[in-house]
């Protein structure tokens, strides 16, 4: 439905000529709940607000339902956001806050009312339809935000960053309560987040960004497996990288040897989850290597077990921890590791261009 | 609270209580007293209570047949006074919020120049100012120089001693008045607010009606009240701009405490003047203060 074809926006002229987004495209289905996610200065707010028309591209064009709206002005597409500072009307109430699209738009009164109390039943707030919008706390906020911007009925909605200032708990019950409004209203979501746990809880698909490229799009689930890059595979989850070379298929780490499929020749890098490094050595096809303990972290639910290759490489293993003590590792200790060829992946130090 | 402390505010306050008493408090009581008193044959007051001067601010005594009725002519100046404030605050309004707007949407470095431009006028002498624009419309004055150079007319335009040159002198003297609340005001507008509007589907003047106006009320009030006040006890401009023939109170005041030679109806007239500035301080009181709370955020 959103068709995002060779997108790009600079700012500044002359020298002082920034690039904030490098011809990006790809495409949004109907009914999606789809991620930016990428550090500050990734190019994904600007991304949002070019969907959103508040700036316009330097390159490129925005395809909605068939439609060119690159150059439409923001008060006519049919797309709204919730900002990540919520920028709630202060002087009205909750109830004029929701009804102020509506009555932009010219609707009748005898329409509005009705929809402004059905919105706010959806977000849980109709006891406080007349209250100032300044009285109400961050979660309350964040909530008539939602329906203000839900109560015209977008084709997409958009959400910048809209967690960020929450507290955790606040926060936890807000993804949940998002996706569930996704799903209940069946609206196309854009949500933009520096926040993986986040993007990984709530998207359909993640398009991952840095420098003002897209460096993957993929379901939360690939995007953890199977990593593009360097960059996705570090921003993305925890990863350990080891520097290897390959020759005919066979990598070799450390005087260590495992044979690989698809490996071009030459050095690469290898790439494995913390979670997936087995402290011991009897597991069939794997690398199996020499390894000092240098820390334990404990974490809870697991400990972190630091340890240091024989080539002075480090690497991270994640132990969950048992009920009852379980193995015993000591700090100093030496041990053999194995990393099983299933969840070892080649990954490509460049990030990719868009 | 204990004594010495409350005693303590009390001294530090006395100075300023002292200023306000021997210069705000007391001359009006002056004015106040005279109000209530005779005329001299030649200025000054008779010692002799009366209140003719309160009677002669709105009424007036038939010579003839000593019937009462309407002062037409204090009436008249009186309103004229009141319209022609308004006009001037609605004048500048309409010019001072495009202003102000320009100005704080201007990046911060570059305000203070603007800002400094609109305050020019305030380091030059009123007088200097207003005869500077009596300069520009009188009957030999620039514009009907160039008019009649340029050949557009064959006879020069009278334009001084009108309400429009009182209101054209009074608009550029009072401008500066309005621009600066409301500039404060606009500069301290979350533009994010502007930006969600559009988003939501508001027109340019959907959002200025429905989001920037009521944000920016207590600047654009602020400035009215700056702008009105002293435009309804204006005495030098009215005087060069509008000569004998379009007087304001300020010029009515003059005129009994000089060739009228009834100090206590001028003394009647500036208890009015003062009054009438006072009930639109109320009234600014009173529009301003139920919004306080939520001012800020």
């Amino acid at each position: 439905m959103l068709d995002i074809r060779g997108l790009s926006k600079r700012f500044g002229y002359g020298k002082g000529e920034v690039t904030a987004l490098h011809e990006v495209s790809f495409k949004i289905a109907e009914g999606e709940f789809f991620t930016l996610l990428g550090p500050s200065g990734c190019g994904k707010t600007t991304l949002l607000r070019l969907i959103a028309g508040f700036t316009g591209p330097s390159g490129g064009s925005l395809v909605l339902d068939g439609k060119d709206i690159a150059a439409m002005p923001p008060n006519q597409r049919p797309v709204n956001t919730v900002f990540q500072s919520y920028a709630l009307f202060p002087h009205m109430t909750v109830g004029q806050n929701v009804a102020f699209a509506l009555e932009a738009q010219g609707r009748p009164k005898s329409e509005i009312d009705p929809a402004i109390d059905k919105m706010l039943t959806l977000v849980q707030l109709l006891h406080l339809k007349n209250r100032k919008s300044s009285e109400l706390s961050g979660g309350q906020q964040q909530r008539v935000a939602l329906a203000r911007a839900l109560v015209a009925k977008p084709r997409i909605l958009l959400l910048d960053e809209p967690l960020s200032a929450l507290d955790m708990k606040l926060r936890k019950d807000m993804q949940i309560e998002l996706k569930r409004l996704q799903r209940e209203t069946g609206l196309t979501f854009i949500f933009v987040t520096h926040d993986q746990e986040e993007a990984l809880t709530m998207s359909d698909r993640i398009a991952v960004m840095s420098g003002g490229r897209v460096q993957q799009i993929a379901t939360p689930r690939e995007l953890y497996d199977r990593p593009a890059n360097r960059f996705v595979a570090g921003f993305i989850g925890e990863s350990n990288f080891l520097s290897a070379t390959a020759k005919g298929g066979v990598v070799e780490v450390a005087r260590a040897r495992i044979a690989l499929p698809d490996v071009a020749d030459g050095a690469v890098t290898l790439m494995i989850r913390p979670e997936h490094v087995v402290l011991s050595a009897n597991a069939p096809d794997v690398l199996q290597l020499e390894a000092t303990v240098a820390q334990l972290v404990f974490f809870g639910t697991d400990t972190h077990v630091h340890l240091v290759l024989s080539d002075g490489e480090k690497l991270v293993a994640r132990v969950q921890n048992a009920l009852h003590g379980g193995q015993t590792l000591n700090e100093g200790e030496r041990i053999t590791i194995s990393l099983p060829a299933k969840a070892l992946r080649v990954v490509r130090d460049e990030e990719i261009a868009a | 609270m204990s004594g010495p402390e409350t005693w303590r505010r009390w001294a530090l306050a006395l100075p300023a209580v002292v200023v306000i008493m021997l210069f705000s408090i007391l001359p009006l009581g002056v004015v106040l007293v005279y109000s209530l008193l005779t005329p001299g044959d030649f200025g000054n007051v008779k010692w002799i209570f009366s209140t003719d001067g309160w009677f002669s601010v709105l009424f007036e005594r038939n010579i003839f047949d000593d019937t009462i009725g309407l002062s037409g002519a204090n009436l008249g100046i009186l309103f004229r006074s009141i319209v022609l404030s308004i006009v001037t605050t609605l004048i500048t309004l309409i010019f001072g919020l495009p202003t102000a707007w320009f100005i704080a949407t201007r990046p911060p470095a570059q305000r203070n120049f603007w800002l400094f431009l609109i305050t020019i006028p305030f380091w030059t002498n009123l007088l200097v100012r207003t005869i500077a624009v009596q300069e520009m419309i009188r009957s030999e004055g620039v514009f009907n120089r160039i008019l009649l150079a340029v050949g557009i007319i064959k006879e020069p335009i009278q334009m001084m001693f009108s309400d429009f040159a009182v209101l054209l002198g009074m608009t550029y003297v009072f401008l500066p008045l309005m621009v600066l609340p409301v500039y404060a005001a606009i500069e301290k507008f979350d533009f994010r607010l502007a930006e969600a509007s559009y988003d939501l589907y508001a027109s340019r003047f959907f959002c200025l009606r429905r989001v920037i106006l009521p944000l920016i009320r207590p600047g654009v009030i602020a400035g009215s009240i700056l702008v009105f006040v002293p435009s309804l006890g204006a005495y030098v401009t009215p005087r060069v701009m509008g000569g004998g023939k379009s007087m304001m109170l300020g010029n009515l005041i003059d005129l009994q405490f000089g060739q009228g030679r009834n100090w206590p109806l001028g003394a009647a007239l500036s208890i009015t003047l003062t009054a009438l500035v006072l009930i639109a301080l109320i009234w600014y009181t009173r529009i301003t203060s139920g919004r306080k709370e939520q001012s800020h955020d």
